[in-house]
């Protein structure tokens, strides 16, 4: 009944520059985000990307909390706050419920993009298993885990993609435990990749290179099935770095091993930015008072962590499939 | 033409819903409920009904999964029983809140532990505060009937509130009667299609749920409680159109039994209340002037119409099929609600509960003629003497 009808798929064309990219909003001022705030990035530039046949599902977390306060929302297209738990699930929803209504003709306009944007803790803590469900059924979903690396709206407690040695107020360092956080994060795409046949498209991306963000949200709407992007979103409050370095901690991240943009097709990875010298992680980890505590062995154990991950970066050939403007300095 | 099956009260539901024609069913296994969703199954694979059946990973899954299509535009549907009706329990008060007229059917399951596949009130019981439309049924056909007023009285554009459907696990959802199944095109003239007011939509964006600031929230509970005002209205309009066009006779509330001239009543939801009715005859027969009350309403919850039915009775037995431990009658639940309904009666009849029916246990008889006597004994004694017996464990 369902396979055969047409729901009317929309194509997004690739954004080549930022001079090109749409100059409408659908992600609008007025919120009450912090000052440097990357998730709020994430948002308005994958709101500019997908356009307004959107409709967003927000789990609870920062982008629900400060977006949303007194009734007053940013968005410009419509919107549901689900709960940190369930993003996945109310997405499955909504989405059955455009299938259904189209099938009928009780709906006939575009088929709707349906996102979900979810903090790591709706994405891969508490959320996981709504999110895996989604993914497993099949449903024309983007699933976006905006990952700020902590549970910041509560107030920084350790999440499972909070790095090790970050001081977060579940990982306090102290006299026993000098070095805050003792273990390694999530790998989040790895969790989709690896137990998802339905998913035939994954890809990281990051606040600091925009274009490349922006395409890899069309990419992935023209998908037709579940897709998963991993968003790195620095986090001025909970990293502990000033405010206007928002860009640059993301730039760093990428430029240190920490973050890699890479996009995942059909079972071939593609990487969309590899640096030519990867900098040592104290370089970017300097700047970030959750790591100020760390003593030069735990920096060493972090640098043995990146190491090994550049080594499986380099095992693949990079292909610069998406236009990346040229950093400025 | 209208058809007379043998259905049990899960295949009723089932057949309930297909006439409801719903759009999105998110389903999650577990006993006795399933089986109404493994009749939509088929229903959806043999293509008698035309929706997107969707397997969720939970039941808090399932509850999201039909707010979130309901959120969208379509009438949705799923259910659950015992621990699986505790799981969903975080996702009750946002379909409520955002006014979401989804349904879920219930068939009670007692809690864990130990594991306990009988029937009890206690799992649906214990969501009754989370604002949504709340009963229980007794019989499949009624079930059925319940299933489309839900809907209907849900989806009232003054109401949009999520229904729980309840019935008994077992005793209803696994015993077949005859039930009239009602003809398509008589139910689309008492059900008019969902129309959502404010659907997720690309055209009219809208956002649902934002954070309120402390001082918004009670104006909102306040508009809450006002539609509950609001749903007798709803109700009555309802029974009324579905009796005419079904040619029933259910009382929009309460079901009635021989309460005309009693002097003793029972108070009783669900199921045993047909075990209830057998046992008013033969105390009739012997001469106590017994009755019975059994709401098919919870939530909103018929005060005036019990504290009228009880206005003349000497003494009344709450039959608790739930439990409430450490509650201010020491027992079960219903009983708080029943004496809060008689409190402004000039003259009140005496109240206690009965635990009994619980972890699947069946009533007898004898223990409703076991009630009728401590009722016979407190008329006498003209006080109440406990506030709660233990059916089965009393000397």
């Amino acid at each position: 009944m369902g396979e055969a009808f047409d729901y009317k798929k929309q194509i997004l064309e690739p954004i080549k520059s930022m001079r090109s990219a749409p100059a409408e909003e659908m992600y609008l001022p007025g919120h009450r985000t912090c000052a440097g705030c990357g998730p709020a990035l994430n948002y308005r530039l994958t709101a500019k990307a997908a356009g307004k046949d959107t409709i967003f599902i927000g789990p609870t977390g920062c982008m629900y909390v400060a977006n949303s306060s007194y009734l007053c929302t940013p968005y410009a297209v419509s919107w549901i706050h689900a709960q940190i738990t369930n993003g996945g699930a109310v997405a499955s929803g909504i989405e059955a419920a455009y299938k259904i209504l189209a099938r009928k003709k009780k709906y006939t306009g575009a088929f709707p993009n349906v996102i979900v944007m979810a903090g790591d803790g709706g994405s891969v803590d508490i959320g996981l298993q709504a999110m895996s469900a989604m993914m497993y059924r099949g449903h024309d979903i983007l699933f976006i885990c905006y990952d700020n690396e902590a549970y910041a709206n509560t107030g920084i407690q350790t999440s499972p993609t909070t790095p090790y040695g970050a001081n977060t107020t579940f990982t306090p360092p102290g006299k026993a435990i000098p070095e805050g956080k003792t273990l390694f994060p999530k790998d989040p795409p790895q969790l989709v990749i690896g137990g998802h046949p339905a998913v035939k498209y994954v890809a990281t991306t990051c606040i600091s290179y925009p274009v490349d963000l922006m395409n890899k949200v069309r990419k992935a709407l023209n998908v037709n099935g579940p897709t998963f992007l991993h968003m790195l979103a620095p986090c001025p409050k909970g990293w502990k770095f000033d405010e206007k370095l928002t860009r640059e901690m993301g730039r760093l991240a990428v430029d240190t091993g920490m973050w890699s943009l890479y996009e995942w097709e059909n079972g071939v990875y593609k990487y969309s930015h590899i640096p030519k010298q990867y900098k040592p992680v104290g370089e970017y980890m300097k700047f970030q008072g959750r790591f100020s505590h760390l003593k030069a062995e735990h920096i060493a154990k972090m640098q043995a962590f990146v190491d090994e991950k550049i080594q499986r970066v380099k095992a693949i050939a990079v292909e610069a499939a998406i236009p990346t403007p040229k950093a400025r300095a | 033409m209208a058809q007379e099956r043998m259905l049990s009260g899960c295949a009723a539901a089932a057949q309930g819903a297909k006439l409801a024609e719903v759009e999105v069913i998110c389903s999650y296994p577990i006993r006795p409920y399933t089986a109404i969703m493994m009749e939509l199954a088929r229903m959806v694979a043999n293509g008698e009904l035309d929706a997107e059946f969707i397997h969720g990973e939970g039941e808090h899954a399932q509850v999201s999964v039909v707010l979130g299509a309901s959120a969208a535009g379509a009438r949705a549907y799923t259910g659950s029983s015992g621990v699986g009706v505790t799981y969903a329990f975080e996702v009750y008060s946002p379909a409520a809140g955002g006014r979401y007229p989804l349904q879920m059917a219930i068939a009670d399951r007692t809690l864990d532990p130990p594991g306990d596949f009988g029937s009890e009130h206690t799992d649906a019981m214990s969501a009754r505060d989370q604002g949504w439309l709340m009963g229980w049924a007794a019989t499949p056909q009624e079930v059925l009937d319940n299933t489309l007023i839900n809907f209907r009285v849900g989806e009232d554009p003054a109401i949009m509130l999520p229904q729980f459907v309840c019935q008994d696990g077992y005793f209803l959802s696994h015993i077949p009667d005859k039930v009239i199944v009602p003809e398509l095109s008589q139910v689309r003239e008492f059900l008019p299609p969902y129309k959502a007011p404010h659907p997720l939509s690309t055209e009219c964006p809208v956002s649902h749920g934002p954070q309120i600031r402390p001082d918004q929230g009670a104006p909102m509970d306040a508009q809450r409680a006002a539609t509950f005002l609001e749903v007798p209205r709803v109700i009555e309009r309802a029974v009324a159109d579905y009796n005419r066009i079904f040619g029933r006779n259910y009382d929009p509330y309460l079901e009635k039994y021989k309460m005309e001239d009693a002097e003793v009543a029972y108070f009783i939801q669900g199921a045993h209340a047909n075990t209830c009715k057998a046992a008013i005859n033969r105390l009739r027969s012997k001469g106590l002037k017994a009755g019975m009350v059994r709401p098919r309403w919870v939530r909103p919850w018929p005060t005036q119409q019990i504290a009228e039915a009880f206005a003349k009775v000497k003494a009344v037995a709450s039959v608790e099929t739930s439990t409430s431990y450490g509650g201010a009658m020491r027992g079960g639940n219903l009983v708080h609600e029943l004496r809060a309904s008689l409190y402004d009666l000039e003259r009140r009849p005496l109240v206690t509960s009965f635990m009994a029916g619980l972890g699947g246990d069946v009533i007898l008889l004898e223990d409703f003629e076991y009630m009728a006597k401590i009722l016979t004994q407190m008329v006498q004694e003209k006080k109440t003497r406990q506030h709660v017996y233990w059916i089965g464990f009393e000397e």
